[in-house]
């Protein structure tokens, strides 16, 4: 079994590259992500409740919840984390998450690759998909999820919301541009399910993606790009993102140069992990909001 | 061995110590206070699933069946499903797209020591023994079965308009629910 919920939240480093990134991601989504760690501040932070007796009670009943597998959970979390390492991360992202301040992105360039547009393209939809199917573990809803997902996005708020961002800006608009969601629309309705078998990051998280085989889940991956398309686009054009303002964001906590932006998205996706990060902080706020209530 | 060869050795095996200690003070993130819950958690998950197994304990009721108890159309509130699993349905409260709080019917089923706290009830509300807990929660009990619970998620939503919302939700409706099982 995975590392236990209060271990987990723990863990979630207070600085570092993921959190650097994601405060330069605050001007998007303003105050709906907090740098808080540690699972006794997590329970009072979701619940207001600052009685000790209760937060006891709180916690063990989130931990109980968690552990059990039947209730989704804990998969959830699996499929952030499997979601999130897909990129094919340098040993140096633990260490850059961990020692952190002076994270440099001159001395990462030379170990940097860039990751084609293609490759791009499928790690962005599977990370979608990861995100549906965690949304459906951890709230229950029933089905394929894709329509139910789309209902609820627009009531996405907190680190959820700030995954969303992130996954705009990092994984979209900063490797492939002011016209990402376009190009990957190409890239993601030409694949076969075959690019997905020999892409690796696939072959990690495919069994928890439903379509019974690749070409089913080649569907649901395509499904579920056009689902989120639209709101990302209007995500994109409302809050007037482009890859410029969000790489001068960036220059304010990382060290990093906008004349090279496909080795800035490198540089984000191997020293970051903020699908992770935020993911088990969404799980942790849903078992402490249902542990509280269920007490 | 030269002394200054010695002393060099000596520092050498003196940073390293230092390092390693300062890494497993680093590295330490256990907390008896929660490793304790989780440990007896694996026991409880278990013991449960062999009463519910048994007969000894009733399976609880799937979370969608609440979903028709919870109030729907209440004028300057948004009410939005927000998790819904087995035994378990939860409806986040909105006012002017801010938090005020959440509603949830869980079956006791699920953990029955949740129970335990109406028998030493004083009051009732909607004729339900009610209790409060903590400084945001405030919680009935419908046939000994259904907890429903109202939490507050902001200052402006205080115990009385706890109180008041859980008279929003059916609550005959739930009890009467609860007689047919």
């Amino acid at each position: 079994m995975s590392k236990p919920i209060f271990e987990l939240v723990n863990e979630l480093p207070t600085s570092g590259a993921t959190v650097m990134s994601l405060k330069a991601l605050d001007y998007v989504v303003p105050g709906e992500w907090q740098n808080i760690s540690g699972f006794e501040n997590m329970i009072t932070l979701v619940t207001g409740e600052s009685d000790p007796s209760m937060i006891q009670q709180i916690g063990e009943r989130a931990i109980t919840l968690y552990n059990d597998p039947a209730e989704g959970y804990q998969r959830a979390v699996w499929l952030y984390q499997t979601a999130s390492s897909v990129g094919g991360k340098l040993g140096a992202a633990a260490l850059a998450n961990k020692i952190g301040e002076s994270v440099s992105f001159l001395g990462f360039l030379e170990k940097l690759t860039p990751k084609a547009d293609k490759a791009q393209a499928i790690d962005f939809g599977i990370k979608v998909s990861a995100e549906i199917i965690a949304y459906a573990k951890t709230n229950g809803i029933p089905g394929d999820g894709v329509a139910e997902f789309m209902g609820a996005v627009g009531d996405y708020g907190k680190e959820s919301i700030m995954r969303l961002a992130a996954l705009t800006c990092f994984d979209g608009l900063i490797p492939l541009g002011p016209d990402f969601l376009q190009k990957m629309e190409q890239f993601i309705g030409g694949l076969a399910p075959a690019d997905l078998t020999s892409n690796p990051a696939f072959s990690a998280i495919a069994s928890a993606i439903p379509g019974g085989g690749a070409d089913g889940q080649l569907g649901f991956i395509q499904q579920g790009f056009s689902s989120i398309k639209g709101w990302m686009g209007n995500f994109v054009s409302s809050k007037g993102l482009t890859p410029e303002s969000v790489v001068g964001s960036l220059k304010n906590f990382i060290d990093v140069s906008d004349d090279k932006l496909d080795y800035v998205a490198a540089f984000l996706d191997t020293t970051t992990n903020y699908f992770d990060y935020t993911g088990t902080q969404t799980v942790a706020r849903r078992l402490i909001e249902r542990a509280v209530a269920e007490i | 061995m030269k002394f200054s060869h010695w002393l060099f050795d000596m520092r050498r095996v003196l940073v390293v110590a230092l390092l390693l200690s300062v890494s497993l003070v680093a590295c330490k993130k256990e907390d008896p206070r929660w490793s304790e819950a989780d440990k007896k958690s694996k026991e409880a998950i278990e013991a449960k699933k062999a009463a519910q197994e048994s007969g000894a304990l009733p399976t609880p009721e799937e979370g969608g069946s609440f979903n028709k108890f919870f109030p729907k159309d209440v004028a300057g509130f948004d009410i939005s499903a927000s998790q819904e699993k087995t035994g378990f349905a939860e409806y986040k409260l909105k006012k002017d797209g801010k938090d005020m709080a959440m509603i949830a019917i869980s079956d006791v089923a699920n953990n029955p020591q949740a129970a335990e706290k109406f028998t030493s009830a004083t009051k009732k509300i909607g004729g339900f023994p009610a209790v409060d807990q903590g400084s945001t929660a405030t919680a009935l009990l419908v046939g000994g079965r259904y907890q429903v619970k109202v939490l507050s998620r902001s200052p402006e939503f205080g115990k009385a308009d706890r109180e008041a919302w859980l008279e929003k939700v059916n609550l005959a409706g739930l009890a009467a629910f609860q007689a047919t099982k």
